[in-house]
């Protein structure tokens, strides 16, 4: 199926789908594609599928609608073409399996790697995505990840204390020198499991010397931790929990 | 610790400049690449400095560890991975500058990733969508999240996997060097292993190849270099539509066997 790339100057800014529903293109709401720009008409041009070809029409527009630089009124569209209304560019891609990328057409890979450049989301768009994220993640957050400290208890067998604040993104179970949960014994491993603190906050447990056990279930994929959690490796047993 | 190390970048089959940079400090075990991007040459500009400066404020905070860093101190992590996010914040400040003075250079930006080994402790770091992988026991895990459009969409849920795969919008980054005045760095840190293998490449690999090609391509016990040129040559007869830029690493794997154990044993009676 076609796309629509709606593009300023590098950045995108939309991009839209042509199916069997044509789309309108122009600076009054009710378009299927808003451009919101003095220099683009209420009701500019249109975009539909016509017996399986791709076509453009102006609606006789003050400005003007540009294809490949050139004036039309009405068109047949092609993957790689660029539509220029006011200063927006509007890019015609294909589904990724037709886009032209590898293929022996030589003029098809001129024009195709524009669409996939890689640009950064607009500036303004992205301020605003970026705070959405924020604010997603904040409400997401479970309140002991932000508000209690992450902590292992020991349940079971031979370490250097009891119970382990995880500060730290990264905590080492095991005999080596950068261990933070310290095994004894000469066969302990020097790491036997690993505990990374990611970016959402969370605490994922890996398997390293060792393959660790989570309530019994042996860990082969890291795993995120949950408060009660048992973890068992080399021996001992650790309790995950949040702490105040 | 000996790291064992290959790399290759390659301009792909559709492209006509090769956007991407690494380096590599084997004597100080630091592993840098980078995809630039903007027209004309600004992409290569960009991933150049990105790669360099990081590269020069890393050796200079290997000879002064107290080095004072650029922006906050992150929490929970080494001395060297707060160096690490520093040099990350230098490279943003020299491309941000660069852009700003040339009026034709609009744009210009680059992602970056980053290892640092230091001992058995591995930092991380990376902003934009090239990624970091590590191979350990046959599983193939991504230590990078991509800073992309799409795939924060997948992490709201907003949008699956498959879709991602399939959007036009893959393209579209949320986070770059050089583009704002200054730049959040994600930074983790992971324990290196023996025979723990690492990926650093650019999104000209990832684009190509699944996880399952990427880790039947380490998973054969080649040298780093070998897996290196593999994984380069199988993402352009994919298409090749992008730059392609790997660096492999691995941990040699000491033999241990009874002997090393004794060796142990005399080792902890002395102490």
């Amino acid at each position: 199926m076609a796309k629509l790339i709606l593009k300023f100057e590098n950045s995108v800014l939309k991009e839209m789908p042509v199916g069997s529903k044509e789309v309108s293109i122009g600076r009054s709401p009710e378009n299927g594609l808003v451009i919101d720009n003095p220099a683009v008409s209420h009701y500019h041009a249109r975009v539909f599928n016509e017996e399986g070809r791709l076509m453009l029409e102006d609606f006789g527009s003050m400005n003007g609608t540009f294809v490949n630089g050139q004036r039309v009124k009405m068109v047949t569209l092609k993957p790689g073409d660029s539509v220029g209304i006011g200063k927006h560019t509007i890019v015609v891609s294909e589904s990724r399996e037709h886009d032209g990328f590898g293929s022996t057409n030589g003029g098809a890979k001129l024009a195709a790697p524009k669409i996939n450049e890689t640009v950064m989301l607009d500036t303004k768009e992205r301020r605003e995505f970026l705070q959405k994220v924020a604010a997603v993640g904040e409400s997401s957050q479970v309140a002991p990840t932000r508000l209690k400290i992450a902590t292992l208890i020991v349940r079971k067998g031979r370490t250097d204390r009891n119970e382990y604040v995880l500060n730290d993104k990264l905590t080492v179970v095991g005999k080596s020198g950068m261990a933070t949960v310290k095994l004894k014994g000469w066969f302990a491993p020097k790491a036997a499991a690993q505990i990374t603190r990611r970016e959402d906050q969370s605490y994922y447990i890996g398997a390293a010397d060792k393959v660790p056990s989570v309530n019994g279930q042996p860990i082969l994929h890291p795993t995120i931790l949950s408060p009660g959690d048992i973890i068992t490796v080399s021996g001992i047993e650790l309790e995950f929990v949040y702490r105040d | 610790m000996a790291l064992e190390f290959g790399a290759q970048s390659d301009i792909g089959c559709v492209r006509k400049n090769n956007e991407d940079s690494y380096r590599t400090a084997a004597e100080m075990n630091l592993f840098v690449l980078s995809d630039g991007m903007g027209g004309l040459e600004a992409g290569e500009v960009a991933s150049r400095l990105a790669v360099d400066t990081v590269l020069a404020r890393c050796r200079e905070a290997e000879l002064n560890p107290s080095l004072p860093l650029i922006g906050e101190p992150i929490e929970g992590v080494s001395g060297p991975s707060n160096q690490l996010a520093s040099a990350i914040r230098s490279a943003n400040d020299a491309i941000y500058r660069t852009s700003q003075q040339g009026a034709g250079q609009q744009g210009m930006g680059a992602t970056i990733v980053a290892v640092w080994c230091t001992d058995e402790r591995m930092s991380v770091a990376h902003v934009g969508d090239s990624r970091i992988y590590r191979l350990r026991g046959g599983e193939l895990e991504q230590l990078t999240q991509d800073h992309s459009f799409v795939a924060e969409q997948v992490r709201q849920g907003k949008m699956t996997e498959q879709e991602a795969s399939t959007s036009t919008m893959q393209n579209v980054l949320i986070r770059a060097l050089g583009i704002d005045p200054t730049v959040e760095v994600d930074v983790s840190e992971e324990l290196l292993m023996e025979a723990d293998t690492v990926l650093l490449c650019s999104d000209g690999l990832t684009r190509e190849l699944s996880d399952a090609q990427i880790a039947a391509v380490l998973g054969k016990s080649e040298e780093p270099q070998a897996a290196a040129s593999r994984l380069v040559d199988l993402a352009k007869q994919a298409g090749g539509g992008d730059n392609v830029t790997v660096i492999v690493l691995r941990r040699a794997a000491k033999p241990v066997g009874a002997i090393a154990r004794i060796g142990g044993w005399f080792k902890k009676s002395d102490s």
